[in-house]
């Protein structure tokens, strides 16, 4: 569910960013109300976990594994608010630091992974728990039926969440001739291709993880999970508030996004001929050539940069080769030394 | 005299499948932990500040993904890829290897889109020479930045204090949980030999004891914070 760079247009990046902002906020405020100073650092430990999580290969039917996500879990864990910094804090570390992710599609990934993802999995594990039963101790069956549910709805609504992203970037963002700029694929594909891996085997990786762990902790040690009543009952239940609030503001910001993407749209217009002349001469190319030969055709035809670019992309492109050259050579002979180096030890 | 059931042969063969899941997991974790713990990189002594450098490398993606024109692409590679030639082999294949993968997943997904629609194929191309040319860019920044100067770095762009102990302190517990979980596992493969059942059970008890131990060091963090004059102030570390 991770968005890499460049699938989504940088306006729907920028929309999606500022529409964390007010999350990210609300969330460091109300972690510091709620959580006691000595357990500030049990964010740290909840990213740590979201982030470990993610790197267990669930065993599934037919020998494959697949991997949970664990949003809910951190919220079941350590109070939704904490999730949202910690998972925020697991993504960003896996942007910079493994590339699994965009940097600019950060918030994107937040959006629907620590924002959705587990609120809306504890809202829908207190109302199973709440409903359940009126007064506080719901039985532990009620509450492993809330987790597995909460976190299924959870990760699969992040999946809705992430395949409308993917899906309005056709519809939004279109070069002159009508062709996608980024994730070519619109709504009545890209969501059919996210929800149905997602709703059949990712759900419930995600509800097995869950349970499974919150079984594990809830029998050895219940007094370390995060419930509301438990530190202050008021602050929390005023906190709903600001939250409907947030909600409201990011309903009324979709729109928003939609009018940005216009303008961006009608300044793009300008350079309708050369998109046009593009896909024209892109038909030709040969899949034969480098990695630059189609770059390099592909100025030639743009007639404002007749002349100069023409120069100036076979400059580039003769920095690319020889750069490319070199790299290639390096690597070799990296390959080479390294069997050199084994041959001895064998 | 030898009881029958010692005397004969044995034809026990494991099933298959048992604990590979453990085996799968503990090899993930294993290349994660090196990859964190073994910082490779090739920080110099006088080198650009990493606040800088956060900046420069989210105008560069910025940039990147905004152009339209494959001049500014042609551009960008030719700079990298300069750049890049003059490194040593070892730090360049680290950093083209994600690249290259995250660009081969990109033709995997643009190809359904290309085949039904050949008009697609420039815009298709460009994206996806976009997102190796971003990762590229983000695994120069990570190969060429300590952590600690990215998170100090992080601090001097404002981010709230809570935000970045958050980060140094994950940083952390992702290599020392990891190292428990490590551990946990591999215990479990060398007692569950030929065992099929019972998977999902003991990754909630290897979770679930991470979970307890990430909890009674964090106290113990805490403690030791306090013990050095820390007056739960976050904005001044």
């Amino acid at each position: 569910m991770h968005i890499p760079e460049n699938y989504l247009s940088p306006v729907t990046c920028a929309v999606m960013g500022a529409a964390m902002v007010p999350v990210w906020v609300h969330a460091v405020k109300k972690v510091k109300e709620e959580l006691p100073a000595e357990k500030i650092s049990m964010i740290g430990v909840g990213a740590a976990l979201s982030f470990l999580g993610m790197m267990f290969n669930v065993p599934l039917v037919g020998g494959t594994t697949g991997h949970a996500v664990g949003g809910t879990l951190i919220a079941l864990l350590f109070g939704p608010n904490a999730a949202c910094i910690a998972v925020s804090i697991a993504l960003l570390l896996q942007a910079v630091l493994f590339g699994d992710g965009g940097v600019l599609a950060f918030g994107a990934n937040c959006f629907n992974m620590a924002f959705v993802l587990p609120y809306l999995g504890w809202a829908v594990y207190r109302l199973i728990v709440k409903t359940a039963s009126g007064d506080k101790s719901a039985g532990m069956g009620r509450q492993l039926l809330g987790a597995a549910v909460g976190s299924y709805i959870g990760l699969n609504a992040a999946a809705l969440c992430a395949a409308v992203e993917f899906g309005l970037q056709p519809l939004l963002f279109k070069d002159a001739a009508g062709l996608a700029l980024y994730c070519p694929y619109d709504l009545s594909i890209a969501i059919p291709a996210m929800m149905i891996p997602h709703l059949a085997v990712a759900g419930l990786i995600e509800a097995a993880f869950t349970v499974a762990v919150y079984a594990f902790v809830k029998k050895t040690s219940p007094d370390l999970i995060y419930s509301p009543e438990t530190p202050q009952a008021a602050p929390v239940r005023k906190s709903r508030v600001p939250l409907f609030a947030l909600v409201a503001v990011l309903t009324a910001a979709t729109p928003l996004g939609l009018l940005a993407a216009g303008t961006a749209w009608g300044e793009w217009g300008t350079d309708e001929i050369a998109g046009v002349a593009e896909g024209g001469s892109a038909l030709g190319y040969t899949p034969a050539g480098m990695e630059n030969g189609w770059e390099l055709s592909a100025p030639m035809p743009d007639y404002s940069l007749e002349g100069v670019g023409e120069v100036l992309a076979y400059i580039l492109s003769a920095v690319i080769g020889v750069a490319l050259l070199i790299i290639l050579f390096k690597l070799l002979s990296l390959a080479l030394a390294g069997r050199n180096t084994k041959r001895p030890e064998v | 005299m030898l009881p029958e059931w010692m005397s004969g042969a044995d034809d026990y063969t494991p099933e298959k499948g048992g604990g590979t899941f453990a085996v799968r997991t503990i090899k993930s974790l294993g290349a994660v932990m090196s990859s964190l713990r073994v910082q490779r990189g090739h920080e110099k002594a006088r080198a650009v500040p990493a606040w800088i450098k956060i900046i420069l490398l989210l105008a560069g993606i910025t940039a990147l993904s905004i152009a339209r024109s494959p001049l500014v692409l042609m551009g960008a590679a030719a700079l990298l890829l300069g750049y890049l030639c003059l490194w040593p082999a070892r730090d360049i294949a680290s950093v083209l290897r994600p690249a290259l993968a995250a660009a081969a997943l990109a033709a995997v997904l643009f190809l359904p889109a290309v085949l039904v629609d050949r008009a697609l194929m420039p815009n298709s191309l460009r994206v996806i020479a976009k997102v190796a040319l971003s990762v590229i860019m983000v695994n120069i920044f990570n190969h060429t930045t300590q952590w600690n100067h990215i998170t100090a770095g992080l601090r001097r762009l404002h981010v709230p204090g809570i935000i970045v102990f958050s980060i140094d302190i994950t940083l952390r517990y992702i290599v020392m949980l990891g190292r428990l979980i490590c551990d946990l596992l591999t215990s479990y493969t060398m007692r569950a030999v030929g065992k099929k059942r019972g998977s999902y059970g003991s990754v909630g008890g290897v979770m679930g004891v991470a979970f307890l131990r990430g909890s009674q060091l964090s106290s113990e963090t805490y403690e030791a914070m306090r013990c050095r004059c820390f007056t739960d102030d976050y904005k001044g570390l």
